[in-house]
């Protein structure tokens, strides 16, 4: 009896609200993205999940489900796309998960095909898991956030709100705090007294390129009082979803990313007429953050070492194998750490299990795995070195990673921003210059024996080769920056060879854009060659498409969402789509006139009273409403002299009917549009019916008012 | 053995919850801590299967250890734990000795209390299936005494107001968390009319000093909430010096709050008697020799504002306290539930409580 009660009022959320918390703590669900299908740490994730690459020598997702664990989560969906069987085996393998005592219940969801996180999110709605309002969190988070205040609020907006649709945790920084993202910052709009969100807005890139953001005002018409615009955020991504979250992804099947697409998208939608809100915790000593560049891994891992996330510490020790002590400095040491006596431990470190330091060796600010051989005489600041890694006497690494089981040889320089990844060896006396990473396995890499050395194992990864380039964005952001030294600006050029690797990817790929699945960024960006590519087979696709509507009879609705497919897949405007399907419905009134079935006016009236609806959902603002007539009257011009104007007059005024066009739209054009005066003729009649209605009407408005 | 052979699923289930509340530092008040490990331990000597007291233990030893891995530097799951542990060794070594029929020397205070109920035991003893039984049973009603004890750990500290606090008084308490010191205050009231000094404790107390006034306030006792740096300007109007404790070690020295150190410091400038109240159960048979291995680290949010970025930027290491170590020279007297003791008289109340070869656990 009891657990069908309970679901009875999950499926209800407005039940859910008023009920309080107890009966939403009885299951809550929540979605962790594994993947965030991005290619941020590569090399890393060639090989390896994200959300499994270590930090503080924890895997990532482990905070992630911690987080969950703590909230009272009780089913968690673990959304796997790369490297899923990793994933699935860690969990598996994993005693504190699989054990029956756990309260969390893992499930994995492989989804191969998803490409992006709307994939994921689409699938996800398919298999029909989800029963209530979720928690949608990336598998990257870090937060010691409590949750029950986050529920609460979300619940209160719920309540008061019954579009309220989602709730995205925030957390405050500044804007050029080390923890937020570089990579993609954010300004949000937000109604000052309730929180609730009005408009998102990417900011690309921290360089300051761009300062502005742009907001239409009707966006803010329903906002209260006061709005405050704020640039200071960290955006973790952790969601309070309602269901509807996963509907509207269904619908919008061109949304793929969740802030940009969906968030943006959500807010700026005249239909959809859902709200968000933003909760930002008041509490100093709650932290949100997101590793999702090597910036922010640095700048987490040095976090959670200073104790900004406690309890969350290593101390805690997270998974059941560790064994961490702190001691004053945070400095962190795991049992069976063997320290040579002249070596230098210094603040903020952190040392796995059997791991070895060499006489002489200083280390600072750094993070040692397992079972790591640290030699004599080295020099570690800012680094991370991963398990099993070995480093040979005297070599000296500086704001770098160093992969799993890699060797480095004796006397070794490594500059800042270097990445070694899995498995690498490098040779004696090498110098690796900045930014430069090294992976095991790269056929399509050259090998370089300066690099490595004779007897190094290892090719250098390059995303691309545009290394001019991404100098120069480094001393920009340096000079832009200012006091930012350290790994931030390194990784943060690295982050910039990235986001230019995507555009040049793009623009070779082409085509194959879509179905690659590491170039799933935004549709900002556009290629001209791509467009027109695009353009013309959209033309001939769409003009079929409404023809076999007309011919084949079927209802508007069907019409549109074969139209609509068609738009978002070639991801062309609605311009294009009432230019096809205005020279569509020409075609069909030709036909009928050239074969004497009907004549013009009836052919005209006919077609345009049937199928003009389709403009419905075409059309939604004033300026379209322009650009249809622009359109109809390019279109009409083209035909037979004869009778263009007949079919002008009755189009306009059919569509006038259907309140497609409004009256001073088409004032407005008429006005403006000098084009084409020979076709206009017939139409004058009616705009001077028009204006003269328009008259009428304002006169009798103003003898009401003289009255 | 292993563990994993001692240790059974059914255990398993029962310690990973409190294990995990443990590890996120959700259980924080120490009687709460207190009382679930011991009716943890209760739960895990009724499930698990034993033949002979020396597995019991063993099984209690490795649950004590795995208890004391989640949260190292909480002082009190151990206590507990090694509290138990007495209780089976004291009934054990009571049989043995019985079966010699060499009476027990009255070596402790506990076993001056327990001897007497034990004699009409002595028809069972022979049998062994029956033993282990009844052994349970005794056992089980050992740690429900412990459980009483803890729970009413407040009335017996309560008993010796009287004879501590005098008329028209002003004590200064800076430990506004301490539930134990609130209770004494406010029992105190009901024989004497004085003032109370509370420091704030910020930052990470500072919502519980305040919460502490106004209990104090709402039983018209006068109490004045001073910052924490004024300590030493007031001491020289302080009568007493009133703090509670996290844990006790056998060398008298404890645990209690940050900046509890600078106000016994100042105390011992003034001369003025630190009282320090501390329930049984936390008193502990560890020495502390090395101090800052004892000391909690907290949240560091709470002392700088993580969003000040261009601070945080040039500071080094940020440390956030949250225990000081305070000397057994700094306190006069301890008050426990079973009566007050100088800080060097500790050690023979944790030879009472505790057996020496469970001090170590692993």
């Amino acid at each position: 009896m009891a657990p069908k009660l309970k679901n009875k009022q999950l499926a209800t959320p407005v039940v859910k609200g008023k009920k309080g918390k107890d009966v939403v703590d009885e299951r809550f669900q929540a979605i962790v993205l594994t993947d965030s299908f991005e290619t941020r740490f590569m090399p890393m994730t060639s090989t390896k999940p994200r959300c499994l690459l270590p930090l503080c020598n924890i895997p990532l997702i482990e905070y992630t489900l911690e987080f969950l664990e703590n909230s009272g989560i009780n089913e968690v969906f673990l959304l796997c796309t790369n490297h899923a069987n990793q994933i699935q085996s860690y969990i598996e393998n994993s005693k504190k998960w699989n054990s029956k005592s756990s309260p969390l219940k893992i499930l994995c969801v492989v989804s191969m095909e998803s490409h992006s996180i709307g994939d994921s999110m689409r699938d996800l709605d398919n298999r029909g898991l989800i029963v209530g309002d979720f928690l949608l969190i990336s598998g990257d988070v870090v937060t010691n956030l409590d949750f029950s205040k986050l529920l609460k609020f979300h619940n209160e907006k719920k309540a008061q709100d019954k579009d309220h649709m989602l709730t995205m945790v925030l957390n405050k920084a500044s804007p050029l705090h080390k923890t937020r993202s570089y990579k993609d910052p954010a300004a949000f709009v937000l109604d000052k007294d309730t929180n609730r969100c009005l408009y998102y807005q990417s900011i690309p890139s921290v360089d300051g390129k761009k300062s502005s953001i742009n907001i239409e005002l009707e966006l803010l018409e329903d906002a209260g009082e006061d709005l405050i615009i704020r640039n200071d955020l960290i955006d973790c991504q952790i969601d309070i979803c309602s269901l509807p979250v996963l509907s509207t992804f269904q619908d919008n099947f061109d949304y793929q990313t969740l802030r940009n697409d969906f968030v943006r998208g959500v807010l700026t939608s005249d239909l959809l007429k859902k709200t968000i809100y933003c909760y930002i915790s008041n509490d100093s000593s709650e932290y949100a953050s997101r590793v999702e560049s090597w910036q922010t891994y640095d700048s987490i891992s040095q976090d959670i070492l200073s104790r900004w996330c406690y309890p969350l510490v290593p101390d805690m020790n997270l998974t059941e194998d560790n064994s961490y002590s702190y001691e004053f400095n945070n400095i962190y040491k795991e049992d069976q750490v063997v320290l040579a006596t002249t070596c230098k431990i210094e603040t903020c470190t952190c040392i796995g299990r059997n791991s070895n330091i060499g006489e002489g060796t200083i280390i600072k600010n750094s993070i040692i795995g397992k079972n790591c051989q640290i030699g004599n005489n080295v020099i570690i600041k800012n680094s991370y070195i991963w398990d099993n890694s070995i480093i040979g006497d005297g070599s000296n690494l500086n704001h770098t990673i160093i992969g799993s089981d890699s060797i480095i040889g004796e006397n070794v320089q490594l500059f800042p921003g270097s990445i070694i990844g899995f498995n690498v060896k490098i040779g004696n006396d090498k110098t690796i210059p900045p930014n430069v990473k090294i992976i095991k396995d790269g056929d399509n890499y050259e090998p370089d024996a300066d690099i490595i050395g004779e007897d190094g194992e290892g090719f250098i990864y390059e995303s691309d080769k545009e290394f001019d380039d991404s100098e120069s964005t480094t001393t920009a952001t340096e000079s832009n920056t200012g006091f930012m030294y350290q790994v931030k600006t390194l990784n943060l050029s690295d982050d910039s060879i990235n986001s230019f690797t995507n555009k040049k990817m793009k623009k070779r790929n082409n085509h194959k854009r879509r179905f690659s699945s590491n170039s799933m960024m935004s549709e900002n960006l556009q290629f001209e060659s791509e467009l027109e590519l695009e353009d013309e087979d959209f033309h001939k696709e769409g003009l079929a498409t409404v023809l076999r509507a007309i011919n084949n009879n079927h209802d508007i609705d069907t019409a549109l969402l074969e139209l609509n497919t068609l738009r978002m897949s070639m991801n062309v405007t609605y311009h294009e789509v009432r230019l096809v399907t205005i020279q569509a419905l020409l075609h069909k009134i030709v036909e009928f006139i050239s074969t004497d079935t009907l004549l013009p006016k009836e052919a005209t009236t006919k077609i345009f009273s049937s199928w003009g609806k389709m403009f419905k959902r075409q059309v939604f603002s004033n300026d379209e409403q322009i650009d249809l007539l622009s359109i109809l009257i390019d279109e009409i011009s083209k035909l037979n002299q004869e009778y263009n104007q007949i079919v002008l007059f009755i189009s306009v005024k059919v569509l006038y009917d259907l309140d497609i066009l409004e009256e001073e739209q088409i004032l407005k054009w008429w006005e403006e549009d000098k084009s084409n005066e020979q076709v206009k003729s017939l139409l004058e009649k009616f705009i001077t019916w028009l204006q003269e209605a328009d008259e009428e009407e304002s006169e009798e408005e103003s003898d009401d008012d003289e009255e | 053995m292993t563990s994993k052979q001692i240790i059974t699923p059914e255990i398993h289930s029962l310690i990973d919850p409190v294990i995990s509340n443990l590890k996120r530092h959700q259980l924080i008040e120490d009687k709460d801590v207190a009382l679930t490990i011991a009716k943890l331990l209760m739960k895990v000597i009724s499930v698990s299967k034993w033949s002979n007291p020396q597995e019991l233990i063993e099984i209690i030893r490795k649950v004590g250890l795995i208890i004391h891995k989640s949260y190292p530097r909480k002082i009190i799951p151990g206590n507990i734990v090694r509290r138990v542990l007495f209780i089976i060794r004291e009934e054990t070594i009571e049989e043995e000795d019985n079966i010699n029929s060499n009476f027990p020397m009255m070596s402790s205070m506990f076993s001056l209390l327990t001897t007497n109920k034990r004699k009409e035991d002595q028809i069972q003893v022979a049998k062994p299936k029956e033993k282990t039984s009844d052994l349970r049973s005794i056992i089980a009603q050992g740690i429900r005494e412990l459980i009483d004890e803890i729970s009413n750990v407040n009335e017996g500290i309560e008993n010796m107001i009287a004879d501590l606090i005098h008329d028209n008084e002003v004590l200064l308490t800076p430990t506004p968390n301490s539930d134990s010191v609130l209770h004494f205050l406010i029992k105190a009231k009901t024989k004497r009319n004085f003032t109370v000094l509370v420091t704030e404790n910020y930052p990470n107390d500072i919502e519980k000093s305040h919460y502490f006034v106004k209990k104090l306030a709402e039983h018209k006792i006068e109490t004045i909430l001073i910052p924490d740096s004024t300590s030493y300007a007031v001491m020289s109007r302080v009568g007493k010096v009133i703090i509670g404790t996290n844990a006790v070690f056998a060398n008298g020295g404890c645990l209690s709050n940050s900046g509890v150190s600078q106000v016994v410091e100042c105390a011992k400038e003034h001369k003025t008697p630190v009282f320090a109240v501390a329930g049984l159960y936390k008193l502990s048979p560890l020495y502390p020799f090395t101090k800052d291995d004892l000391i909690e680290v907290g949240n560091s949010g709470k002392v700088l504002n993580y969003d000040d970025y261009k601070l945080i930027e040039n500071v080094q290491v940020v440390t956030n306290t949250l225990e000081d170590y305070i000397p057994p020279d700094l306190i006069d007297i301890f008050i426990t539930n079973i009566g007050g003791f100088a800080s060097t008289f500790i050690y023979r109340i944790v030879l009472d409580n505790y057996k020496v070869e469970d001090n170590k656990l692993d």
